[in-house]
C-alpha cells in the first residue's frame, strides 16, 4: 500500500493535492469484507442466535395492532430511491476504476442529482411530517450500554429501543455526514463538467481562485495555491466515497441478516407484526397504542392506507 | 522539481524486426514501454519530458507492417506504411482518392515521408493544456483546464466531450471512417478487428486514451474494403495556415450515387470531438435523396444538432455545418 | 572596364557555405573542455524565489556548478532585465543555470533542483492592469517614472465602454497634437471610428540565441548569434564591465533576429560569467521552447481610432489612442505607430495619445517595423472603408494623402531626406493592374469572394556617421572590413559595393572580412532600424574614396606626376592616356613602404575611437582606406513599400487565400536587385503572417503562454504565400546620400500585412474586423453573425 493521497503538480509546478489514491478504494473494499467477516465471527463467538427473536406475547396487547406501520409508502419510496441512486453512484464511481470501462460520468451525476432530490424530499418530509427526534435523539447512557454490550459478553443486553435503535440512529447520523460531504463536493465537482444546466468551470471562484492577500513583507501575495482547493474537494469526495463503500456494505449486510429480517420486511412491506414489535421495541419508547389503530387490518394489504399512528414515526 | 523541456531523456531503444518480437517486448515492458512509429507524436512527448518511457520499441524495422497489398476485398495497408506512400499509391489514388487526399493534408512533405498511417490515426490529441504537461483529466489529473470559462479553447471540441474537450487531430481518421476501414489490433494472445469508427474512443469511455489500443496492443493493419471503391468522395480540411497545421474542422465523405441521387453515404467529421464523428443522422437524411441545395443545407444543419460550443469555438458549428453542406453539395 | 557592381545580381560570398551547411552558427562551435549549460525557467508569470535547494542536483554525475542570479548583473531601482533573476516577471524567465559535462546531465540536474517560488499577482493584458483594482505587473505598481513605481488606473466608466465593445479614452501617458482636431472632425464629410486590436507575436527567428564562450589569457572568446557584430562586442564588454578589446567576438552568421538580437541579447551573459566561474568553455544552446520565452515579441496594441475625411478623400483628422502591451521591460512601438500614422495619411490635424503598460508576459522588443507594421495593418482596412463610403478609388485616396518630400510629421514635425511613396504606389498599381483588378473586387464564385487591397508602409531606413575600413593587400585585393552582423540580408556584402566601384574593381577582386572581431571591425551601426544599407554604403563610400585618393597619391609618388594624372581600373592604377602603371599589389607594397597614413600607421583624427584599435591592428598590411561618413544630411531617412494584394475569401469557411501580391519600394538606389526582392517579399510574407496566421495564446488563469513552438505559433508557410508575387523598386536615388541607397528591411512587413487586411475588408464589402490575426474563426464568426469570441481585453488568444 502506498500513500493514501495522490498529489499532482499544478500548472506552476507546485505540488497540490489531487485526490485519494486508488489504494484507498481497495482498502475500503477490504474493510467492508473484514467488517462482515468480523461481525459474523463476533456474532458466532458470542453465541447469538442466527434467527430472529420473537416475543413471547404475554400480558396485554391491548391497543397494539396486528400490524404496525413502520415505514409509510412515501418513506419507503424515498428509501429505495435513495438506495438505488446510492448504489448507482457507487457502481459508476468504482467499477470503472476496477477496470470495466463504460461512460460513467453522466450516469453518475444524474444519480447524484436524484440522490439530492430524494434527500431534499426526505429532510422536508421528516421535519414536517415525521417525528424528527425519533431519529435524531442521542443518549449517553444508552451509548455506553451499547458499547459495553459490544465489547463484553458479560454486559447486560441493552434496553429495547424505541422506533429506531441506537445503531440505526448512529448509522443514520454517520451516513448523513458522509453523504452530505459527498454531495457538497459532488456538486462542486459537477460544476466542473458539462451538464445541460451550466457550462463547465474547472475553477472555484472565491475558493480556488488565486486569492490575493498580503505576504510577510506587506505586499500583495497569492495565498492559496491554485488548484489546491480542487484537490481538497476531490479528497473529501474520495474519502466520503470509500467510506460509503464500507457503510453501504455494512447496511446491506445487516439488512439481509436473518436476525434482523424484520427491519427488511418493514422497509419492504411497510409494517412489522405485533410479535416483532414486542420482541424488539420498547412500547414506551415507540408507542403505537392509540384508539385510531385498527386491529387486524385487511389481510396482506399494506398498512399505510388503513393504519396511521398518531406520530407517524418512520 | 523544476520543469525543463526540449531535451529528450535517455531511454532504451529496441528495434524488433517481427511483430512477434515487438509484442513480446511490449508485454515485457508493459506500461513502461512505448511503441514508436514515425515518431512525430512520440518525440514531441519525449522532448518535453512529459512521457518518459523506459523502453522505446521502434517499429521501423518491421517490414511486415509496411506496404500496401491488393487484397481480396480491397486494400490491406500495413500500419507502418508512410503517408507519402499512401498519397502516391496508384490504386489508392484511382479507387480511394479520399484516403490519398486526407493523407496529403497531413502537415508537410517531410512529415508525410516520416509519418505513418498507423501513427497518424493513433496519435494523441494536441490540446495544448494536455501537451504542456498539465495534470488534466487526460493526464490522470482531476481538471479540464480547456473547458474553464476563460480558457483558450478555440481548437477544442463542440461535441462528444465528457470532462475532456480535446479533439482528435488526425487527418486520415475521418477518411478511414468514411471508407469503413477495418483496423487489426494484435495483442500477445489475441487479434481483434475493429471498425474504424469503433477504433476511436471518447473520454466518456476512457479519458486517457484516444483509441482502443491499450498497453500491449499493436495496430498492425488497416484494411480498406472494396465496398466503397470508386465512390464519389469529398474531403476538406480547414486549418489556420496552408501547411504544417492540424485541422480546425475536416470532413470526409463517401457517396454511392446514381445521377444526383445518393444511394448510400458515409460521412465523418474530425476536429469537433475527441474522436472522428460519424454523422449517422446526415447519412440517413441523404440516403435515397436527390441532391439539391436545400438538401445540402439541411444536412449541414442536422450535422451540428446537439453540439455545444465552448467560449472560443462557436465558429466550429457553422464551419462544420458548411463543410458537411459542401460535401453533400459536391454530389450534384 | 571593371564590371558594374551596384545594381547587379551578384551571389553573396556566404551563399555556398550556407547552402552546403559549412556555415558555422553559434551552436556549431566547440572548444576543448567545453561543458553545456541549461536554464531553469520560472514556471509562473510573477513570483519571488524564496529558496533554492541544489543539493541533489550538484551531486548528480557530470554536474559541475550552478549559476545564480546574484552572480550576474542586476538592474537596480528600475524595471530592467537581468540574465538570471530571483523575481521572475514572466513565465519562462531564467532563474538559474546548471553546467554539466553533457546537455542531458544538465537537463536532468535542472529537474532535481527544488525552487520555492512565492507566486505574486500578475497581469497579462494592459487593460486588466488599468482596471480599478486590477493587478499590476510589478509589486510596486504598473507604471514607472521619476525613479519610482506608481499606479495608473482608469475609471469604472471607462470599463463600461470596454464592455460595450468600445475602447475608452482613459488617462494617457503620452499625448501630442497638431492642428485642431475638433474643428477638423466637424468639418469632415466622413468620420469613422473603430476599436482595433493587434496581437502580440513572437519573433521566432530560425536560429535561436545560442552562445558559447570561454576565457583565455584574460580575453573572452564569444561565439554568439547576433544581428550586429562590432556593437555586440561592445555590448558584451559593457555587461561584463571589461575592456572591449578583451572581447573576441565570433559571429559569422545569424539565422535571423527580426530585432530580437540587435546587439546580442541579455542571456549571452550566462555562458560568459559561467565560464569565468568554472574555468571551462560553456555552451548555452537555446531551444525553440526557450526561445519562445526569452526570444522577444512584438508588443500588441489595443487601440481606438477616429479618422475624418473630406469628400475628395483627403484625410484631414486622425485621433489615435494606443494602449500597448509592453511586457515586463517596456517597448516603444506605440510612439512610432503614432508618427507613422501621421506620415502615411498626412492629416493636418492629429491627436495621438498612448500608454504603455507593463505586463507579465515574455519581454517585448523591436520586431521588423516596430509600431509601423502594426499601425498600417490596423489602419488600411479603415481607409478601404472610407474610400468605399466616399465612392472613391482607394489608390486615389492613397495618392491624395501620401506625403511628398516636404512632409513634416510627428510631435517634432520631423522631416525626411526623400519620399517617393506616390511613385511606389503608381508603379505598384501599374504592375498589379489596379485599374483592371477593380472589376474583380467583390466578385463572387461559389462561396468565394475576391478582394483587393493596398498597404502603404514606411519605415526608418538609414543613419549617418559611421566608419569604413578597408585595406588593399599586397595580393592586389581589396579587403573590406565590415563591423556589421551577417543577418542574412546581404547588406554585409552589398554595402561594400560602393568601395569596389570607386576603386573600379571587379567583385572578385574584393574580399569581405567579417564575423570575427580579431580580424578588425570598424565602428558600425547596429544592424537594426534598416540602417545598414544606408549607413554603410556611405561609410564604405567614404573609406573607398580615401583608398582611391591614397592609391592615386602612391602612384603619383612612385611613378611621377600628380594624382590627378592617374586613374584606375581592374586592379591597376595607370597614367591617363597611357604610360606607366602599377598593379594594386604593387601599390599595397609601396604603401607599406611609405607607411604613415598610407598603411594605417597614421589615422584620420575624426574616426571613432572604437575604430582605432581595429585600424591599428591592420596597420602595415597594405594600403588602408579608412574614413568616417561625413557626408551629413538633414532629416530622417525612410523607405517605403506599396503593397497590392488580391485575396479570395471563402465565406463558408472563413479561409483567406492570398492569390497575388505586388510590392514596389522606394528605397533609393538599388544595390542588389535579387536581394532586394528577397527582402521586400520576405518582409511582406512576414507581414501577411502577422495579419493572418501568427499568434500567441495565454491562459489567463495561469498566465502562461501556449503556441510556444513553431507549429503552434504559425508563422506563414510556403502554402500561405501567393504563387504570384512580384517585387520592384522605384529606383530614384536618395539625394542626400552619395550612393543613393536606403535600407529596406522593415517597411515590407506593414505593406504585406496591410495589403491583405485591406483586401479582406474589401472582400467583406468594406467591413473592418479590426483585429489581427484574421484567422478563419474570426472571419467566420463575423460572416455567420456570431458574437466575436475574443474581446477588446484579449490582445492575445
Amino acid at each position: 500500500m502506498g500513500r493514501w493521497l495522490d498529489f499532482e503538480s499544478n500548472p506552476w509546478g507546485q505540488e497540490v493535492l489531487q485526490g485519494v489514491s486508488l489504494e484507498l478504494m481497495y482498502l475500503a473494499i477490504g474493510l467492508a469484507v473484514l467488517f462482515v467477516v468480523g461481525h459474523l465471527v463476533w456474532y458466532r463467538s458470542r453465541g447469538f442466535s442466527e434467527h430472529e427473536k420473537t416475543a413471547d406475547i404475554q400480558g396485554s396487547v391491548a391497543g397494539i395492532p396486528e400490524r404496525i406501520v413502520r415505514h409509510t409508502l412515501p418513506s419507503r419510496i424515498f428509501h429505495w430511491t435513495m438506495g438505488a441512486s446510492m448504489l448507482v453512484l457507487l457502481i459508476t464511481a468504482f467499477v470503472p476504476l476496477l477496470g470495466l470501462e463504460f461512460a460513467w460520468v453522466t450516469i453518475h451525476w444524474i444519480a447524484g442529482a436524484v440522490l439530492i432530490l430524494t434527500i431534499i424530499y426526505h429532510v422536508i418530509h421528516s421535519i414536517l411530517w415525521q417525528d424528527f427526534w425519533s431519529m435524531m435523539s442521542f443518549n449517553v447512557r444508552e451509548a455506553i450500554g451499547h458499547f459495553r454490550h459490544l465489547l463484553s459478553s458479560k454486559s447486560t443486553e441493552p434496553e429495547k429501543p424505541g422506533k429506531y435503535p441506537f445503531d440505526h440512529r448512529m448509522y443514520h447520523q454517520g451516513i448523513v455526514v458522509v453523504s452530505l460531504a459527498a454531495i457538497v463536493t459532488g456538486v462542486l465537482m459537477t460544476l466542473r463538467i458539462k451538464t445541460p444546466f451550466w457550462e463547465p468551470n474547472a475553477y472555484y471562484p472565491l475558493v480556488d481562485q488565486a486569492i490575493s492577500g498580503l505576504n510577510e513583507l506587506g505586499e500583495p501575495a497569492i495565498t492559496v495555491l491554485p488548484g489546491e482547493a480542487t484537490g481538497f474537494v476531490f479528497v473529501i469526495h474520495g474519502i466520503a466515497g470509500v467510506a460509503l463503500i464500507v457503510m453501504v456494505a455494512a447496511h446491506i449486510y445487516f439488512a439481509i441478516r436473518p436476525d434482523k429480517r424484520y427491519y427488511l420486511w418493514g422497509m419492504i412491506r411497510g409494517w412489522i407484526d405485533r410479535k416483532q414489535y414486542l420482541a424488539h421495541f420498547d412500547p414506551d419508547k415507540w408507542s403505537v397504542v392509540d384508539g385510531t389503530i385498527q386491529e387486524s387490518p385487511p389481510g396482506g394489504a399494506i398498512a399505510d392506507s388503513t393504519v396511521s399512528a398518531p406520530r407517524v414515526d418512520d | 522539481m523544476a520543469i525543463i523541456r526540449d531535451m529528450i531523456p535517455a531511454f532504451e531503444l529496441f528495434q524488433p524486426t517481427t511483430v512477434e518480437d515487438a509484442l513480446a517486448l511490449m508485454a515485457e515492458h508493459g506500461e513502461g514501454g512505448w511503441v514508436l512509429a514515425g515518431g512525430l507524436d512520440s518525440y514531441d512527448w519525449f522532448k518535453d519530458r512529459i512521457k518518459r518511457p523506459e523502453a522505446v520499441i521502434d517499429l521501423g524495422g518491421i517490414d511486415e507492417l509496411k506496404g500496401i497489398i491488393d487484397g481480396q476485398d480491397g486494400l490491406e495497408i500495413g500500419a507502418m506504411t508512410t503517408l507519402t506512400e499512401i498519397v502516391r499509391h496508384e490504386r489508392v489514388r484511382s479507387e480511394y482518392i479520399l484516403l490519398a487526399d486526407a493523407a496529403e493534408h497531413v502537415a508537410t512533405p517531410q512529415i508525410r515521408n516520416q509519418g505513418t498511417l498507423g501513427g497518424n490515426i493513433s496519435q494523441d490529441t494536441r490540446c495544448w493544456y494536455y501537451r504542456s504537461g498539465w495534470a488534466c483529466y487526460r493526464a490522470g489529473g482531476n481538471t479540464c483546464y480547456a473547458a474553464a470559462p476563460q480558457a483558450m479553447n478555440r481548437e477544442h471540441a463542440i461535441t462528444g466531450t465528457s470532462r475532456c474537450v480535446a479533439v482528435n487531430p488526425s487527418d486520415t481518421a475521418p477518411a478511414l471512417v468514411a471508407l469503413d476501414a477495418k483496423m487489426t489490433v494484435r495483442g500477445r494472445r489475441s487479434s481483434n478487428v475493429y471498425d474504424a469508427e469503433d477504433f476511436f474512443i471518447g473520454p466518456a469511455t476512457d479519458i486517457t486514451r484516444m483509441t482502443v489500443l491499450e498497453p500491449g496492443d499493436l495496430l498492425t493493419q488497416i484494411d480498406i474494403p472494396s465496398e466503397w471503391a470508386n465512390a464519389h468522395f469529398y474531403y476538406e480540411k480547414v486549418r489556420d495556415r496552408g501547411s504544417w497545421d492540424f485541422q480546425l474542422v475536416s470532413v470526409a465523405a463517401a457517396f454511392k450515387t446514381s445521377g444526383n441521387t445518393i444511394d448510400d453515404a458515409r460521412i465523418a467529421v474530425n476536429g469537433v470531438a475527441p474522436f472522428p464523428v460519424r454523422l449517422d443522422a446526415v447519412e440517413r437524411l441523404v440516403k435515397g435523396a436527390a441532391v439539391d441545395e436545400a438538401l445540402a443545407i439541411e444536412a449541414g444543419e442536422i450535422a451540428i444538432q446537439g453540439s455545444r460550443p465552448l467560449k472560443h469555438n462557436e465558429y466550429k458549428q457553422p464551419m462544420m455545418s458548411n463543410l458537411v453542406r459542401r460535401a453533400v453539395r459536391s454530389v450534384a | 572596364m571593371a564590371e558594374k557592381i551596384i545594381g547587379t545580381d551578384i551571389a553573396p560570398q556566404d551563399l555556398v557555405a550556407k547552402i552546403t551547411g559549412r556555415a558555422k552558427y553559434a551552436e556549431d562551435f566547440r572548444a576543448d573542455g567545453m561543458v553545456f549549460a541549461k536554464l531553469l525557467l520560472s514556471p509562473m508569470p510573477h513570483a519571488r524565489v524564496r529558496g533554492v535547494d541544489t543539493t541533489k542536483a550538484l551531486a548528480m554525475p557530470g554536474v559541475i556548478d550552478i549559476l545564480r542570479a546574484d552572480e550576474v548583473r542586476q538592474i537596480e531601482g528600475r524595471p530592467g532585465e537581468a540574465s538570471l533573476t530571483d523575481e521572475p516577471l514572466y513565465e519562462g524567465q531564467p532563474i538559474l543555470a546548471v553546467a554539466a559535462e553533457t546537455e542531458e546531465q544538465a537537463a536532468a540536474a535542472i529537474e532535481e533542483i527544488e525552487v520555492d517560488f512565492e507566486p505574486l499577482p500578475f497581469v497579462l493584458d494592459p487593460l486588466d492592469s488599468l482596471r480599478p483594482n486590477g493587478p499590476n505587473a510589478y509589486t510596486g505598481g504598473n507604471r514607472f517614472g521619476g525613479g519610482e513605481f506608481s499606479e495608473l488606473k482608469w475609471t469604472d466608466a471607462d470599463f463600461e465602454e470596454i464592455e460595450a465593445g468600445r475602447m475608452p479614452n482613459g488617462e494617457a501617458a503620452v499625448e501630442w497634437t497638431k492642428g485642431d482636431i475638433d474643428t477638423a472632425f466637424s468639418e469632415s464629410d466622413l468620420v469613422l471610428e473603430e476599436s482595433i486590436v493587434h496581437q502580440s507575436l513572437t519573433h521566432h527567428p530560425m536560429e535561436t540565441r545560442s552562445a558559447m564562450m570561454y576565457w583565455e589569457n584574460g580575453k573572452l572568446h564569444a561565439f554568439v548569434s547576433t544581428q550586429s557584430a562590432q556593437r555586440t562586442k561592445y555590448a558584451i564588454a559593457g555587461t561584463l564591465n571589461i575592456d572591449p578589446e578583451d572581447v573576441i567576438l565570433v559571429a559569422e552568421y545569424c539565422g535571423g533576429g527580426f530585432g530580437s538580437k540587435i546587439s546580442g541579447n541579455t542571456h549571452m551573459e550566462v555562458p560568459a560569467v559561467f565560464s569565468r566561474k568554472i574555468g571551462r568553455p560553456v555552451m548555452l544552446r537555446i531551444t525553440r521552447y526557450e526561445e519562445n520565452y526569452i526570444g522577444r515579441a512584438r508588443p500588441g496594441f489595443q487601440s481606438w481610432l477616429k479618422m475624418g475625411f473630406l469628400d475628395d478623400g483627403t484625410c484631414n483628422a486622425i485621433d489615435l489612442y494606443i494602449v500597448q502591451e509592453s511586457g515586463p521591460f517596456g517597448a516603444g512601438d506605440f510612439n512610432t505607430a503614432g508618427m507613422i500614422a501621421d506620415l502615411v495619411y498626412t492629416p493636418q490635424n492629429m491627436r495621438f495619445r498612448g500608454i504603455a503598460m507593463y505586463t507579465n508576459t515574455p519581454p517585448k522588443a523591436a520586431q521588423r517595423g516596430p509600431g509601423g507594421a502594426q499601425i498600417v495593418i490596423m489602419m488600411e482596412p479603415i481607409l478601404e472603408k472610407a474610400a468605399r463610403q466616399l465612392g472613391l478609388d482607394r489608390l486615389e485616396v492613397h495618392l491624395k494623402n501620401a506625403p511628398d518630400a516636404d512632409v513634416g510629421f510627428g510631435p517634432r514635425n520631423s522631416t525626411l531626406t526623400s519620399v517617393y511613396a506616390k511613385e511606389a504606389l503608381e508603379k505598384g498599381a501599374e504592375i498589379f493592374d489596379w485599374a483592371g483588378k477593380q472589376e474583380l473586387s467583390g466578385r463572387r464564385e461559389g462561396s468565394k469572394v475576391t478582394g483587393i487591397g493596398i498597404g502603404l508602409s514606411p519605415y526608418t531606413a538609414g543613419s549617418r556617421g559611421y566608419d569604413g575600413l578597408m585595406v588593399i593587400h599586397p595580393d592586389g585585393k581589396l579587403y573590406v572590413h565590415q563591423g556589421l552582423g551577417n543577418l542574412g540580408t546581404h547588406s554585409i556584402m552589398d554595402t561594400a559595393r560602393p568601395a569596389a566601384e570607386i576603386l573600379n574593381l571587379n567583385w572578385d577582386q574584393v574580399e569581405l572580412v567579417w564575423g570575427d572581431s580579431s580580424r578588425g571591425m570598424p565602428r558600425s551601426s547596429v544592424q537594426a532600424g534598416s540602417q545598414t544599407t544606408h549607413a554603410h554604403s556611405r561609410a564604405n563610400h567614404a573609406a573607398g574614396m580615401d583608398a582611391r585618393a591614397k592609391v592615386l597619391e602612391v602612384a603619383a609618388q612612385t611613378l611621377g606626376g600628380s594624382p590627378s594624372n592617374y586613374d584606375m581600373d581592374n586592379g591597376r592604377v595607370f597614367r591617363r592616356g597611357g604610360g606607366a602603371s602599377m598593379t594594386f599589389a604593387q601599390v599595397a607594397e609601396r604603401a607599406i613602404e611609405l607607411g604613415g597614413r598610407y598603411d594605417g600607421h597614421e589615422l584620420p583624427d575624426n574616426i571613432h575611437a572604437t575604430t582605432v584599435p581595429a585600424a591599428n591592428m591592420l596597420a602595415g598590411q597594405g594600403l588602408m582606406g579608412v574614413a568616417r561618413d561625413n557626408y551629413g544630411g538633414s532629416g530622417g531617412v525612410y523607405s517605403w513599400v506599396a503593397g497590392f494584394a488580391l485575396v479570395e475569401l471563402d465565406e463558408e469557411t472563413g479561409v483567406v487565400d492570398i492569390k497575388e501580391y505586388v510590392a514596389v519600394t522606394d528605397c533609393g538606389t538599388v544595390l542588389h536587385p535579387r536581394s532586394l526582392g528577397a527582402q521586400v517579399l520576405g518582409g511582406s510574407i512576414q507581414g501577411m503572417g502577422q495579419a493572418m496566421t501568427q499568434r500567441w495564446v495565454f491562459d489567463p488563469k495561469w498566465g502562461v503562454p501556449f503556441a510556444n513552438r513553431l507549429y503552434t505559433a504559425r508563422p506563414p508557410g510556403i502554402l500561405d504565400v501567393p504563387l504570384d508575387m512580384k517585387a520592384d523598386a522605384v529606383g530614384i536615388p536618395d539625394p542626400q546620400t552619395p550612393v543613393g541607397a536606403k535600407g529596406i528591411g522593415e517597411p515590407p512587413v506593414g505593406a504585406g500585412g496591410a495589403a491583405v487586411t485591406s483586401a479582406v475588408a474589401d472582400a467583406m464589402g468594406g467591413h473592418c474586423l479590426c483585429r489581427t490575426p484574421l484567422t478563419p474563426d474570426i472571419i467566420l464568426a463575423e460572416l455567420e453573425g456570431l458574437s466575436q469570441p475574443f474581446t477588446l481585453e484579449q490582445h492575445i488568444g
